[in-house]
Order: structure tokens, then sequence, then C-alpha cells
């Protein structure tokens, strides 16, 4: 069960509404990252037990970063979002290492804990 | 009187005049006989082709025929030329005496019409030419008639290269052999031509055809069989026989000219041939500029789709994600913690407040509704009221105009003025809309830096395309310290 969390997203506001969410699920937002370039570096340097992987990001997108993020030493789980449905992207999503996806607006803790049980 | 006639006028002056000069110097030549005959020819044959040239090139401008005969005419007079004593006008005549020849050969193929068409019209009268003109000269630089063409009491040849007498032969035989072929291919077109023709304008065709291919035709035998027979009697009977049915000429190629409409059809109908191609080019150029625009517009219509998916995503989309979220938690925090959930719904209903002033602009930005409710001048005064930079509306039409009109008009005026705000630092922008001539005109003008690149943006480029679809016009004037005005002209009856 994951506890420290890298929020990535380009909306300020999505990463501020995500961060409160999972800090009262009781997780650690150890970060956040507004595109991939700073989503790997951050997951370098501090080494999350998750990255909540927002797809639609600018430059590349969350299924690359996620493919880079596999690769990292201790590769921290991923989960992507989006604002999208999950079949708005075909079979990306299964193709992709992610943990799983959950659309932004089914995001909650309980969730997130199901795709862990 | 046109500039033209009296140019024509003194060319037949000129014309007489050299008449006249030539019958003195052939009644005083010391060599030229007999000297009657000489001068009834070259009098008949001068002045009925400058003459009836002058009169065919004043009725028909368009037509070079009138000038080639005229021309023809004046070369004829170089025969009188060489009837004189005085060795440099002698010389002068020798050089030229045959120019006549060629020029008739350059009416002859190409009459009606005066217009050289086709490759073997092109290379017969080139050759003729080369025969009479350069090959004429260069033959005059190695002969001495006293000498050499037995001619009795002729002046000397003053620049006479000597040394070199076998050179004249030679040049004499390919003068023959080009002026023989060039003759033969004259007539052999002339026939081809006639062969060609219909039966209106075999009519006329016949006198100018049957008189000019006789007379080469004789023309043709004395060259050939003089270099056989050298029978001074029968090279002089067939030389004045051809000529006198070459002084006959002019008139058939009068009356040809004149009889028939064909001389006039046929420039009405190159000119309309002209005018076609050059509509046919510009309907094509049309054509290609049509599909670009349409492709253009096409493209524009994906760019337009993306931008609102990525506008509604990036936007309103993002702001009802975090709302969901929030009113999930404040949802979780009821029971618990009633103050944070009081706090929490606040947040969303500001939120919500946000989302829906965004997209009320979002849907705006697809179509304005105050332009389809209210018309052109209300929307126009709103985007006046929304611009950052003050903006003036000189003009706006009071009354209601086709859709796709008002529509065109609104989003040149919009995107002219989101521009304005961004990048062109001016004080003020004055809009001008009104009707006129049958047209929509839009005008959106500022007092700032100028300088702008219409072709740069997309957005400006997309304008233009959507203004030609309405067939209008489209143009941006932006000097650097000027301001920029755009201009749009939009059909409107």
């Amino acid at each position: 069960m994951p506890e420290t969390v890298l929020i990535v997203d380009d909306h300020p506001g999505f990463r501020a509404s995500a961060r409160r969410m999972l800090e009262a699920g009781g997780y650690a937002v150890v970060g956040e990252a507004g595109d991939g370039e700073e989503a790997i570096a951050a997951a370098g340097a501090l080494a999350p037990d998750l990255v909540l992987l927002d797809v639609q990001l600018p430059g590349a997108d969350g299924f690359e970063v996620a493919a880079r993020l596999r690769a990292l030493g201790r590769a921290p789980e991923v989960v992507l979002t989006s604002s999208r449905d999950r079949a708005d992207f075909g079979d990306a999503i299964a193709e992709s290492p992610a943990r799983g996806f959950i659309a932004k607006a089914e995001l909650c803790a309980p969730a997130l804990a199901e795709l862990f049980g | 009187m046109s500039g033209l006639r009296r140019a024509l006028v003194a060319l037949g002056v000129l014309a007489f005049l050299i008449g006249l000069l030539s019958t003195a110097l052939i009644l005083t030549s010391d060599h030229a006989s007999p000297r009657g005959l000489l001068l009834a020819l070259v009098l008949a044959a001068g002045w009925s082709f400058a003459f009836t040239g002058l009169y065919a090139w004043d009725r028909r401008p368009q037509n070079s025929t009138g000038a080639l005969m005229t021309a023809t005419g004046f070369a004829w007079f170089f025969q009188a030329l060489s009837a004189s004593n005085n060795e440099w006008i002698f010389a002068l005549g020798i050089v030229g005496q045959n120019l006549s020849f060629a020029i008739l050969i350059h009416l002859l193929v190409t009459f009606p019409s005066g217009r050289l068409r086709t490759r073997p019209q092109i290379a017969t009268v080139a050759l003729a030419y080369l025969a009479t003109g350069p090959l004429q000269l260069a033959w005059a630089l190695f002969v001495d008639p006293a000498t050499q063409s037995g001619c009795e009491g002729c002046p000397g040849n003053p620049v006479l290269i000597g040394g070199a007498e076998g050179v004249a032969d030679v040049i004499n035989v390919f003068q023959l052999l080009g002026g023989v072929t060039a003759i033969a291919l004259a007539i052999a077109l002339l026939v081809s031509h006639w062969r060609r023709s219909s039966t209106a304008e075999r009519r006329v065709l016949t006198p100018v055809l049957a008189t000019g291919g006789t007379a080469f035709s004789i023309l043709l035998v004395q060259l050939v069989v003089s270099e056989l027979v050298s029978s001074h009697t029968f090279q002089a009977v067939a030389f004045v026989i051809a000529v006198a049915i070459f002084a006959c000429l002019p008139f058939a190629f009068l009356l040809g000219l004149l009889r028939s409409r064909i001389g006039r059809a046929e420039e009405v109908s190159t000119a309309l041939t002209a005018e076609n191609e050059q509509l046919t080019a510009e309907l094509e150029a049309k054509v290609e500029e049509l599909r670009a625009s349409r492709h253009r517009i096409v493209e524009a219509g994906y760019a337009e789709r993306r931008r609102v998916e990525r506008d509604l995503h990036d936007g309103a989309q993002q702001r009802l994600m975090a709302l969901t979220m929030t009113l999930r938690l404040a949802r979780e925090k009821l029971d618990g913690d009633p103050a944070a959930s009081a706090e929490l719904l606040d947040e969303a209903m500001e939120e919500l407040g946000s989302a829906t002033a965004e997209l009320r602009e979002f849907a705006r930005g697809i179509h304005p509704v105050v332009l389809s409710d209210r018309g052109l001048a209300a929307a126009l005064n709103g985007l006046a009221e929304r611009s950052p930079v003050p903006v003036e509306i000189a003009a706006a039409p009071a009354e209601r105009l086709p859709m796709p009109v008002e529509s065109a008009a609104y989003f040149v005026v919009a995107e002219s003025l989101t521009n304005v705000a961004r990048y062109a630092e001016a004080g003020l922008a004055t809009v001008r809309v009104e009707r006129r001539d049958g047209n929509l005109e839009v005008e959106i003008s500022d007092d700032g830096a100028g300088g702008a690149d219409p072709g740069a943006g997309t957005g400006l480029r997309g304008l233009a395309d959507r203004i030609a679809a309405l067939d209008g016009s489209f143009d941006v004037r932006s000097e650097a310290g000027e301001g920029t005005t755009v201009e749009a002209r939009i059909p409107c009856e």
C-alpha cells in the first residue's frame, strides 16, 4: 500500500484539489510537478511510492512519462488519471506499465486504495 | 487625322518622291537598258506595292499584310538605284536589289493574317531573307559588275574586296540554292494553304495565290534556267513577265484583303483566342486559389474543433473536476467537521461561478448569441465594451444582414480587436462597418505600433479565407510606427 505520493498535472487547480483529497485520505503528498520532465526529476529526487499522473501533459504525455518512470532505479507505482474517460485512450492504458487508471471525476482515496487492494 | 494615318500619308509622299528619283536615275543611266522597260517595271511594281500597301495598312492597321506590301514596294526601288552612274548608289542598289523578293515571300506565305505561325513558314521566310540580305551583301563585296557580269558602262564596285575572284561565284551558288529552296518552299506552303482552306477562304486566296504563285514559278524557272542556258533574251523575257505579274500582285492582295471579311474575322478570332487564353489562365489560377482556400477552410474547421476540445478540456472541464473533488470532500466532512465542510462548499460555489463565466465566454467565441438575436451593431458594441483597448465604433449598420455576412464581419472585428489588445500597444481602435456599393465594408484601425505580418498568424489567414469564401476581399496594412488597418469587403446586396 503506497504512502507517499507525487502529483503530476499541468493544472494547478487540479493539483491543489487532488492534494487536499489525498491528504484527507491519509496519503502524504511529497511533491507536485507540472510536466513530464519535472515529474521524472521529482520522482528521482523524492522517491515517492506512487505517482498520480495526468495523461494529457504538455510535451511528453502520461504514457511516455509512465514508461520512463518505470526505468527509474526505484520505480514508483503509477496511477494514470485524466478528465477524459478510459475509453478515450483505446488500449493505451492497458499497454502502459501503470498500475491503473482513475478518471478525474471518480478520483478519491478509496478508488485509489482499491487499485492496490 | 490620326497619328498612323499621318505617318502613312508621309510614307506615301516618300514613295512618290522615291519613284521620281528612280525615274531620274534610270533615264540618266549609262548602263541600264532598255531604259523605258526598266522604268516602267520599277514604277509599276514599286508604286503599286507601296500605294496599295499603304491603303491596306490604313484599312487593316492590326494586320501586318499592309506593312509588308509597303515594304515590298520600297525595297523594289533598289532596282532603280542599281541604274545609277554613281558607284556608291549603284553599290547600294546591287546590295538591295533582291530584298523585295524576300519580303514578297514573307507576304505570300503569311497571307492573309500577316503573321508567321508555323516552323515551315519561319524557315522559308528566314531562308529568303538570308539569301537576299546577308548573302547578297557578301556577294556584293566580291563582285565587280563591270568586269564579271558583263555590264558595259557599269560603275566600279567601291567596296570590292580584291584578289578573291572565285568567292563571288561560290556565294552566288549558295544564294541561288537558298533562293530556289525558299521559292520552292513558299510555293509548297501556298499549295498546302490552298488545300486546307474552306471555299470561302479560297475565294480570298485565289487572286493572291494564283498571281503570286505564277510570278514565283516564272522567277524560279528563270533562276534555274539562267544557270543552265545563258540566253540573255530568254532571261530578259522571263524576268519581264515575272515582274509584270509581280506588279499585278499588290492589287490581288488588296482585293483579297478588302473584299473578304476574313482578314477582319481572323483578327477578331485571334483577339478572341488571346482573350480566351488569358481568361482560361485566370480561371485556372482562381480554381487553384479556391482549391487551396477550400483546403485551408477544411483544415481550419478541424483546427477549430481541436481548439474547442482543448479549451473545454483545459478550462471548464478542469474546473468541474476540481469542483467534483471539493464537493466529495465536503460530503465526507459533513458529519465530522461541518465547519470545514461549509468552507469547502463556499469554495465550490466560487469555483462553479468561474466555470459558468468561462463557459459563457467560450460559447460566445463559437457563436455570439447577441449577433443572431440583436444584429451586428449590438454585437460590435459588445466587443467594444469587452475590449481592454478603448474602441470607437465610428459606423455600424442598423439593419439586419444575411447571417454569413454578419458573422464574417463580426469575427473580423473580434479577431482584429484581440490582435490590437495583444500586440498593437494602441491607445485607441476605431471600427467602421458600412454598406457601400453592394458590399459591406469593414475597417478596423488602431494608433499602435504597426508592423504586423498578415502572413504570420493563423488568425488573420483564417479570416482571409472566411472572407474569400464569401467572394470578398481582405487586406491588412501595417507599416511600422503607423498603426494597423484591417480592411474586409464582403459582397452584400
